[in-house]
């Protein structure tokens, strides 16, 4: 490590690029390390600019090439935290660097469990639900509704946390941690999302029966019994089931398959339609 | 139909550079609809048939490191096949299906063989501190998956067109209406794989309360999320409270959020 007397210092505009960088983090991604690319794309450079000698550089860029994987949105944290440890590093106040990525590797599955929940689980649900209740009346709203939702939120919090983690460090994370912030969090998301994806089960599963019972004037229809037991009877035990086969770990795949047997079974017969 | 192949194709690699802005979802069915609609000149029912893949296809996104049918290269296909042909959304449906399982494969290649010889030599240039270099491979990566999956849809709709008309006249009458009857169903799947990422048994009744304010209430879609999220907030604060009276200090997690 050669350390010159003159302080390197990351600016406000370095940050900037971090955080637009952050946006490609899944673009490569692969099995073997997933988004280590992408997360060595962000750091580039800061990395340049940090050590401007070949060989400090070649160890940094190593450094961010191992293996890396979190909720997309949540990507800037980490990277905020390692760009203020690098620039330590750079000026010589770090001691170890293996720190580095030893916070990285701590911090991928606590915010990805709490991203994923969040953005994928509940903010996507969202913007979904209100996208596709438009969309499904031809309406262009509807799409942009969708993008709208779910970006704004997202966003905010992507720029929000490359300051943070700068800043601040992973002392931001243990405080959210302790004073119980996270689990209200993650609480809260999981019961507006279930609110959501219980109005979008009753409204948007499709499912009725054109049986009779009788014929001609005084037929009896078995929907209207449905009906009458409640709103949403079918749908509900559709969802049940499903729910309940998904349980029993039983593949998407079969269930997607026994749908469509089950669909052109019931409508060979005339039971549903 | 060359021209719109190859607008097509340029609509999968834009949705596969998804992953290079910040994951917009510009990558999902209901966008693609949009931009399928406007290309094949029916924006309306491009719309439509977008948000009908979308809840299908709700439950297949990757989180973490799963990796679900390409609803990309899948929904596509199965819109403009469906646009072209005059059918109704159910056909884009069971069209996107299995071109979407067929077309993973494509996906599979580049996350598991391409992309990993790029990442070695990006750490080649990375040896010799190469910047640029490890740029160039995170770049090429990401668009070699749009650009495999661009000339894939390009050629299918070329290619595919006629045996997928054959395919669609040769279903019988009951078999067309068993398909619709799918569609009714298939978001339910989705519905129902989102639900086990979030539902504990305490948080059960949330699920329902929701389904029963939709049957029951004349509340419009986005009227229930904001009334969600009043619902959401309020037991939050409950559960702070009791935390903080509980403990004194507001120290202590929570017990709800198991999953």
């Amino acid at each position: 490590m050669t350390i010159s007397n003159e302080e390197r210092k990351i600016t406000k505009a370095d940050l900037k690029k971090l955080f637009w960088r952050s946006c490609s983090m899944d673009f490569s991604w692969n099995f073997e390390r997933q988004s280590s690319m992408g997360y060595a794309f962000a750091m580039a450079p800061i990395l340049k600019k940090l050590y401007p000698n070949d060989a400090d550089r070649a160890v940094g860029l190593k450094r961010h090439l191992e293996f890396f994987n979190i909720t997309s949105q949540m990507g800037t944290l980490p990277l905020g935290i390692s760009a203020a440890m690098e620039e330590e590093n750079a000026n010589g106040k770090l001691i170890d660097t293996g720190s580095i990525n030893s916070v990285k590797t701590a911090l991928m599955g606590p915010l990805s469990a709490i991203g994923d929940s969040v953005f994928w689980g509940t903010l996507r649900l969202l913007a979904t639900s209100i996208g596709t209740a438009l969309a499904l009346k031809g309406q262009i709203l509807g799409p942009i509704l969708f993008l709208l939702v779910f970006n704004i939120p997202a966003f905010i919090v992507r720029y929000l946390l490359v300051g943070i983690g700068y800043n601040t460090g992973t002392n931001f994370l243990q405080k959210l941690e302790k004073d119980g912030t996270l689990g209200d969090l993650t609480y809260g998301a999981a019961i507006l999302g279930l609110i959501v994806i219980g109005a979008m089960a009753a409204t948007m599963i499709g499912i009725h029966t054109p049986l009779t019972i009788g014929s001609g004037e005084g037929a009896y229809h078995v929907q209207s019994m449905f009906d009458g037991i409640m709103n949403g009877f079918l749908p509900l035990c559709v969802f049940g089931i499903i729910y309940k086969l998904l349980g029993e770990k039983v593949s998407p795949m079969v269930i997607i398959l026994g749908i469509f047997a089950f669909a052109i079974l019931t409508a060979l017969f005339g039971i549903l339609g | 139909m060359v021209g719109k192949a190859i607008v097509l194709g340029i609509i999968v690699l834009i949705a596969n550079c998804d992953y290079f802005i910040g994951k917009l979802n510009i990558c999902r069915p209901i966008i693609l609809g949009v931009m399928v609609g406007f290309a094949m000149g029916d924006l309306r029912t491009g719309i439509i048939m977008g948000a009908t893949l979308e809840l299908a296809f709700i439950g297949a996104y990757s989180i973490g490191a799963s990796i679900p049918p390409d609803a990309i290269v899948g929904g596509v296909l199965g819109v403009a096949f469906s646009i072209v042909g005059g059918h109704g959304p159910e056909t884009a449906l069971v069209l996107a299906l299995p071109i979407a399982s067929l077309a993973i494969f494509i996906r599979l290649l580049c996350l598991g063989v391409i992309n990993p010889l790029l990442l070695h030599k990006a750490d080649q240039y990375a040896e010799s501190g190469d910047v640029r270099g490890v740029e160039t491979m995170h770049i090429l990566g990401g668009l070699l998956i749009g650009i495999t999956g661009g000339l894939v849809t390009a050629i299918a709709y070329v290619v595919g067109g006629p045996a997928v008309e054959a395919f669609l006249g040769v279903i019988p009458g009951f078999v067309q209406v068993g398909l619709g009857i799918a569609t009714g169903i298939m978001p339910a799947l989705g519905f129902a794989l989102l639900a086990k990422l979030l539902m504990t048994k305490q948080l059960a009744v949330f699920f329902f309360l929701g389904f029963l304010i939709a049957a029951y209430l004349n509340f419009s879609m986005t009227g229930i999320a904001l009334l969600g999220a009043i619902i959401a907030v309020i037991l939050v604060n409950i559960d702070r409270k009791q935390r903080i009276s509980e403990s004194g200090t507001g120290k202590g997690g929570n017990s709800d959020d198991d999953f």
